[in-house]
């Protein structure tokens, strides 16, 4: 309440005045909070840029999470990139829980971190020097919890005074974003027009917490027909711990590292039998260790002393031998002191329970099944819409394999009247940012769902939900 | 008469795998996290349901592994930030109640969930203590939801004939449908389709895209196109309000199409043969002796 605010002096009219009084800021800023990594950044003027990497310029990616190290020392947000050497034994506390920010103390920090202490901005171009004059778009996940979105609001209005705020679900944003190319559509687009959202578009969101599917309907989501698969990446590193856990080194503790290992080796497999065939151990004996090869490598674990990073290489079958005969001979210890992974069939079958989620006894469909499930209580007319314009965001969409399968396993269940294309963003961790920054240059559409701050001054934060969740 | 009500807490079970929940028959969004048995019996054999409780058990718990963080509980206390002179806060004055509060919660997801769940629970119980006017009015906007999807497809099918009757021989009045062939393809790939397409088509099936045949006349192998929802209906759509979490949850495969697959506890490959002890499964005898040497957990 800095500004000098004009007094309503008790009749409606003039409440009505002070209410069309005050505009939504020029300027957007734009957070799209997931947990793992939270993109932000200043939204473009209009029109937005044509070309993606010059859009996405204005996009940080900072990782959502206070992290504590084997010194007890801790760090936040973007100090994970710069100032963490050593990685094992790292643990993590996110703010965002099952996609969803819960614990606001933590979260505040990453913000003020990233966005507000000119200190920790990394770059001008972040920082929020005045949020009155400012709108924020903050992105959350499909279905939240009431109580987590008043939060929400009643964090960013009164804690920093967003001049203007809105609340948007994340994957609706994707249809904002220019497809026509990626769907290979040919549509003639007047030069100057403002930009406006795809009319159809099914987005499977693949992210750290869960998986969602959201049919979107001309920037709007079908409420209904929203679905969710709680399994997500971080499910996918936590399994993968495990079975490495079990059959090799005990990596309990090694999140960090085992993620970056996933990222490294895994791979959804397009013919799993064949594949559970290929790298079987019994192979060994029976001499065919040249099929072997194909799927087995090694993941050579990072060692901070000597201050090497972990890399993945294909599997050598004679490794322990060599090294054995290396410590025998006490020539080159050295070269025989790392520590290697070997990865078969867990490069595959881990992320195999994105699409049979019944492997680790879940009782939900896999994401292709969902999408149908989705559509079923969608009018059947909608149906070859949303199934020809399916696309992938989320971190999980670049392993490799992810959209050939998802793709193959469609066609199967749709129906054969109707077209299945499946496509994955150019850059799908930041597709929903972009979408959003595309979004925010479309001034009408973002003053008709945006609220300014002296709206929520007078009508308070119930209110605001209200008018986030459309019902005013 | 026995009357059990749940009142809102914000205690969670450690235990995972029981919990009180208000049952209403069954629902395949909650098949996925409630155990469907909880009688003696169920715990070692699997009656009537594919699993027993034991595995069940054993399955809730794995997930709630997979879903950790960290592997052990740690408390990462945000870093103490120094004392600033209000640079950045500039104009802006103390905090209010509302931000205190909430910073200080220390409550998580499932706390949340679980007010939610009771908040909920207890709604309904409400609704259906007081007249049945209320539920009546409640049910109304799903009736209204449902009934336009259920007369489309209907128009579609039941127009069919008599259309594809007038198309066969062209009458002026289906002439103009056929004359817009951007509409015709825009059933096909609605993504170029504008309002106004969807909603002629919406009244009038457009049967005229389809490649005629001679089992046309047949009524098993005729094919038909389902026409697009009017603009109504997606606005009734679009205004309708989103789910609980609970409910937006994906239920079991809609086609249980092969049986479950079982992996080996040791090395990955298929699990072939079970342990008689701990029923965990193990691909030969090379990995079972392993498993029984060192992993079998079941001494009885």
């Amino acid at each position: 309440m800095g500004t000098a605010k004009p007094r309503p002096s008790g009749s409606r009219a003039s409440v009505s005045k002070a209410h069309s009084f005050q505009a939504l800021p020029e300027k957007t800023f734009i957070v799209d909070n997931g947990a793992y990594t939270l993109k932000a950044g200043f939204a473009p003027d209009y029109p937005p840029p044509e070309d993606e990497e010059k859009a996405l310029s204005a996009c940080a990616t900072i990782p959502n999470a206070i992290v504590k190290t084997r010194e007890n020392r801790i760090y936040v947000g973007s100090q994970l990139n710069t100032h963490v050497t050593d990685w094992n034994e790292v643990s993590f506390r996110r703010p965002v829980e099952k996609g969803y920010i819960v614990n606001w103390e933590a979260q505040k920090e990453v913000w003020e971190q990233s966005f507000f202490d000119e200190k920790t901005v990394r770059g001008n171009d972040l920082r929020i020097t005045d949020p009155e004059d400012t709108t924020l778009v903050l992105t959350e996940a499909p279905n939240g919890l009431p109580a987590l979105q008043k939060n929400a609001d009643e964090i960013v209005m009164e804690e920093w005074g967003f001049g203007g705020y809105y609340r948007s679900l994340g994957p609706p944003l994707n249809a904002w974003n220019e497809l026509n190319a990626l769907f290979g559509d040919s549509v003639v687009r007047e030069a100057d027009s403002v930009v406006t959202p795809r009319e159809c578009l099914l987005v499977i969101d693949s992210g750290y917490s869960h998986t969602t599917v959201t049919p979107v309907y001309r920037g709007q989501p079908l409420q209904r027909a929203v679905r969710r698969l709680d399994l997500g990446g971080k499910h996918l590193t936590n399994y993968l711990k495990e079975m490495v856990s079990v059959r090799q080194y005990n990596m309990v503790d090694e999140t960090y590292i085992m993620n970056e290992v996933k990222e490294a080796v895994c791979y959804v497999s397009n013919n799993f039998v064949g594949d559970l065939e290929q790298s079987w151990k019994g192979n060994r004996k029976r001499g065919l260790a040249e099929s072997n090869e194909g799927v087995t490598v090694d993941y050579v674990l990072p060692d901070p002393n000597a201050g090497k990073k972990g890399f993945m290489r294909p599997h050598d079958p004679l490794l322990n031998a060599k090294k054995r005969k290396g410590a025998l001979s006490g020539t080159s210890a050295e070269a025989f002191s790392e520590d290697a992974l070997i990865l078969g069939n867990e490069r595959f079958t881990v992320p195999e329970i994105l699409f049979t989620p019944s492997d680790i006894g879940m009782k939900q469909a896999g994401i292709p099944d969902i999408v149908l499930q989705s559509l079923a209580v969608l009018p059947t007319g909608l149906h070859p819409a949303f199934l020809a314009n399916v696309l992938v965001v989320g971190g999980n969409s670049l392993l490799p394999g992810f959209m050939e399968r998802l793709e193959t396993e469609l066609r199967q269940l749709a129906s054969v009247e109707c077209v299945v294309r499946v496509r994955c963003s150019q850059d799908p961790i930041r597709s929903t940012w972009l979408g959003a920054s595309r979004f925010a240059t479309n001034r009408e559409e973002l003053k008709k769902v945006a609220i300014t701050r002296q709206e929520y001054q007078e009508y308070g934060s119930s209110w605001a939900g209200r008018k986030f969740a459309g019902a005013l | 008469m026995y009357h059990v009500e749940l009142l809102p807490g914000s205690t969670t079970h450690a235990t995972p795998g029981w919990t009180y929940v208000p049952d209403r028959g069954f629902d395949p969004a909650k098949a996925a996290i409630t155990p469907t048995i909880g009688r003696k019996r169920g715990i070692r054999d699997p009656g009537r349901t594919d699993l027993s409780s034991r595995q069940t058990n054993a399955i809730v718990r794995h997930l709630a592994e997979l879903d950790r963080e960290n592997h052990r509980d740690v408390h990462i206390p945000v870093p103490v930030r120094q004392k600033e002179p209000a640079a950045p806060r500039g104009t802006r004055t103390k905090t209010t109640s509302n931000v205190r509060r909430i910073l200080q919660s220390q409550k998580t997801f499932r706390n949340y969930l679980d007010d939610e769940e009771a908040a909920l629970a207890s709604a309904s119980t409400n609704q259906t203590n007081t007249t049945t006017t209320t539920t009546t009015t409640t049910a109304n906007p799903l009736n209204r939801i449902a009934k336009p999807a259920s007369t489309a497809k209907q128009t579609g099918t039941t127009t069919g004939p008599s259309s594809r009757a007038s198309t066969a021989q062209p009458t002026p009045s289906a002439a103009p449908e056929s004359t817009s062939p951007s509409a015709a393809a825009a059933t096909t790939t609605p993504e170029t389709g504008e309002a106004a397409a969807i909603a002629e088509e919406e009244s009038k099936p457009n049967t005229t895209t389809l490649i005629r045949s001679e089992h046309d006349s047949n009524p098993l192998l005729r094919s038909y196109l389902p026409t697009a929802p009017s603009e109504r209906i997606m606005q009734a759509l679009l205004a309708e309000p989103p789910l609980t979490y609970n409910a937006s949850r994906a239920g079991p495969p809609l086609a249980p199409r092969r049986s479950p697959r079982y992996f080996c506890c040791m090395c990955g490959y298929w699990g072939k043969i079970r342990c008689k002890n701990c029923h965990a499964r193990t691909c030969g005898l090379t990995c079972y002796k392993v498993h029984e040497d060192s992993r079998c957990g079941a001494f009885f």
